[in-house]
């Protein structure tokens, strides 16, 4: 444990390699880091520092305490929004480290706090961040807790949402999916009834989501390979993600036929078509 | 010499018209409203911070200085509609209900002050919705009449909670400035009902206290002899408990590190100070510069606080940003001596 501040009254009390650093706030109450650790500490605080969207997230905090009134998460978990800006604003390669092995999966990135915020910090942001460098970093504490969620990475990875239309049943979710009718006690009318007060426009858009287009999913893919996403998953997880390309890859071979075939039909039906508008 | 236009007629407008007219100037002192002494009148302010003198005895006198005054011309319930620039000051059209004066006069003092903060716009905290969320100008009236009851049920409250910064250091609503006032008057109020009525409990939520300068003594003896609490964090949500017959405060205590859920039979919101309306109508009216907050600017904040930059034209109060009574009272002096300068060039 090292001396909270370097007052002078008390360096007698520093050895010359505590009184060397930084400031800490270990004493508050934070575990030191492993030794072994360490090293990827320091990496992941010194990414973060220099990570192009701290400085565009956090701007200031005047400790109000808003963002964490808001926050569902504080409800039932030692969490606080307004402690993760602390950290990121003030904290040190130290209580990152901590952060990152519990508190920052508490968040449930609903983006309350920012709404909050009135000092125009993007708290959940700069908190995505964190989750993004450990993920990217493969923190073994990261695995761990994200573990039971490869199911739901792979679906939202390969068809792009966790549930789709042709996996509701029925008998069991009667108010869902966008062809449920079933009456609702609260409103005194059934759904079909309801839905006739939603624009048009929004219906489409409604309903098309629920719609998994292999074509979509592709595009999907696409932008979580150049974006870096896979990339930062095979950190985490190398099999998954292998697991993953797999799975596109038998897509984008059947795509590719089906848009073969259909091109052959077409010529067959009006002879050659110069370019194929997708 | 053509009159000098003292525009509004709280303490700032009444110190200059007061003081113009005591250099022997005549002067048109101009106020929208029908009566004198700007928010303090408007909202019936109780004591005034910091040596908690009853709001009468402080505008008393300034208005007595001015009404029946020979050199003053007192325009109640009347507007500035025109003004234009002549080669020695202004050309002004006076607006009194239907009817249309024109008046050519010698130098302008804008005192056209600030208005509260509107509190619906922090919907959070109820304002509007429930009857017993006040603001703290509603609450001032009911310590001035000595009622201070529940507007919901018309009960004594039993504990009542002031919550700071409403409208004030807040991006959310575009206000990131600090009206200077709402912790001295907020303080100031929890003494007063502590005062009369020890039985009530007193909490006050803040980001910063900043009974700035001398003030900071009434912060001090709030809790020394009047047992005012302090909980440093931010009410983030006003709901209702105990079956709707009281409120439910939701914060974080900031210091304790730890949510706070709090029920009162009464809340206050301390809202802030954002540009008068006719401040905004003399700043397009004049061609005043304004700053980014809305307020008149002046040329130099420092060595000319009254000088709008633009010949002729002065500055006093609120009008440049939030301001207490005494400062505006200050800068009445200031921008009437300037005007009259200008005017007897």
């Amino acid at each position: 444990m090292t001396i909270v501040a370097h007052l002078p009254h008390r360096a007698r009390t520093l050895s010359e390699e505590e009184a060397a650093a930084p400031p800490s706030m270990e004493l508050t109450g934070r575990r030191p880091i492993a030794p072994e650790e360490r090293g990827l500490a320091e990496t992941i605080y010194t990414e973060f520092r220099a990570d192009p969207r701290h400085r565009e997230f956090v701007l200031g905090c005047l400790n109000c305490g808003e963002c964490t009134t808001g926050c569902p998460a504080a409800r039932f978990y030692d969490f606080s929004p307004r402690e993760m800006l602390q950290i990121a604003e003030n904290g040190d390669a130290t209580t990152l480290w901590d952060a990152i092995q519990e508190k920052i999966w508490a968040c449930c990135q609903c983006y309350t706090c920012n709404m909050r915020c009135r000092f125009g910090n993007d708290i959940a942001g700069i908190i995505s961040v964190m989750r993004e460098l450990s993920v990217r970093h493969g923190v073994a504490s990261t695995r761990a807790t994200l573990a039971p969620f490869g199911r739901s990475l792979t679906l939202l990875m390969t068809v792009g949402t966790q549930v789709s239309s042709d996996m509701i049943q029925p008998d069991f979710f009667r108010d869902w999916g966008p062809f449920a009718t079933g009456s609702d006690r609260a409103w005194g009318v059934g759904a079909d009834v309801m839905r006739r007060a939603i624009p048009s426009d929004v219906l489409q858009t409604t309903r098309s989501s629920w719609e998994v287009s292999v074509q979509t999913s592709l595009e999907l893919f696409r932008i979580y390979e150049e974006t870096g996403v896979l990339d930062m998953l095979r950190g985490l997880d190398p099999d998954l993600t292998e697991m993953l390309i797999d799975i596109i890859e038998e897509r984008r071979e059947e795509f590719e036929e089906a848009r073969a075939r259909f091109r052959d039909e077409l010529e067959g039906m009006r002879g050659p078509v110069a370019t194929f508008r997708g | 010499m053509n009159p000098i236009l003292v525009l509004g007629a709280g303490p700032a407008g009444l110190s200059a018209a007061a003081e113009t007219a005591a250099l022997g100037a005549p002067t048109i002192l101009v106020e929208r409203e029908s009566y004198l002494g700007g928010n303090p009148k408007r909202w019936h302010y109780s004591l005034l911070a910091p040596d908690l003198r009853p709001s009468d005895e402080v505008l008393g006198p300034l208005i007595a200085k001015v009404e029946g005054n020979p050199n003053v011309t007192l325009r109640r319930s009347t507007t500035v509609s025109r003004a234009e620039r002549l080669e020695r000051g202004y050309r002004v059209t006076l607006t009194t209900g239907a009817a249309q004066e024109t008046q050519e006069v010698s130098a302008v003092v804008l005192a056209t002050g600030f208005d509260h903060f509107d509190s619906h716009r922090k919907f959070e905290y109820g304002y509007g919705r429930y009857p017993d969320v006040l603001d703290f100008k509603e609450l001032e009236g009911m310590i001035h009449d000595d009622k201070v009851l529940r507007p919901s049920d018309g009960k004594p409250p039993r504990r009542i909670a002031w919550i700071l910064c409403v409208g004030s250091r807040d991006l959310q609503v575009g206000n990131p400035w600090c009206c200077r006032m709402g912790c001295a008057v907020s303080i100031k109020q929890a003494v007063e009902i502590r005062q009369k009525h020890p039985e009530i409990d007193a909490y006050v939520y803040y980001m910063d206290i900043r009974t700035y300068g001398l003030w900071e003594d009434l912060y001090w003896k709030s809790m020394q002899e009047y047992g005012v609490k302090f909980i440093r964090g931010r009410i983030g949500q006003v709901t209702l408990a105990e079956g709707g017959s009281r409120l439910l405060a939701t914060g974080e205590d900031t210091i304790l590190r730890r949510p706070t859920e709090v029920p009162f039979d009464m809340i206050v919101l301390a809202s802030g100070m954002e540009p008068g309306t006719g401040t905004k109508e003399a700043a397009a009216l004049f061609g005043v510069p304004v700053g980014p907050e809305g307020f008149l600017t002046p040329t130099l904040s420092d060595l000319n606080p009254v000088d709008s930059g633009l010949p002729g034209v002065f500055l006093a109060g609120a009008a440049t940003g939030p301001k207490a009574i005494p400062d505006s009272v200050t800068e009445g002096m200031g921008a009437a001596l300037r005007a009259y300068q200008y005017a007897r060039r």
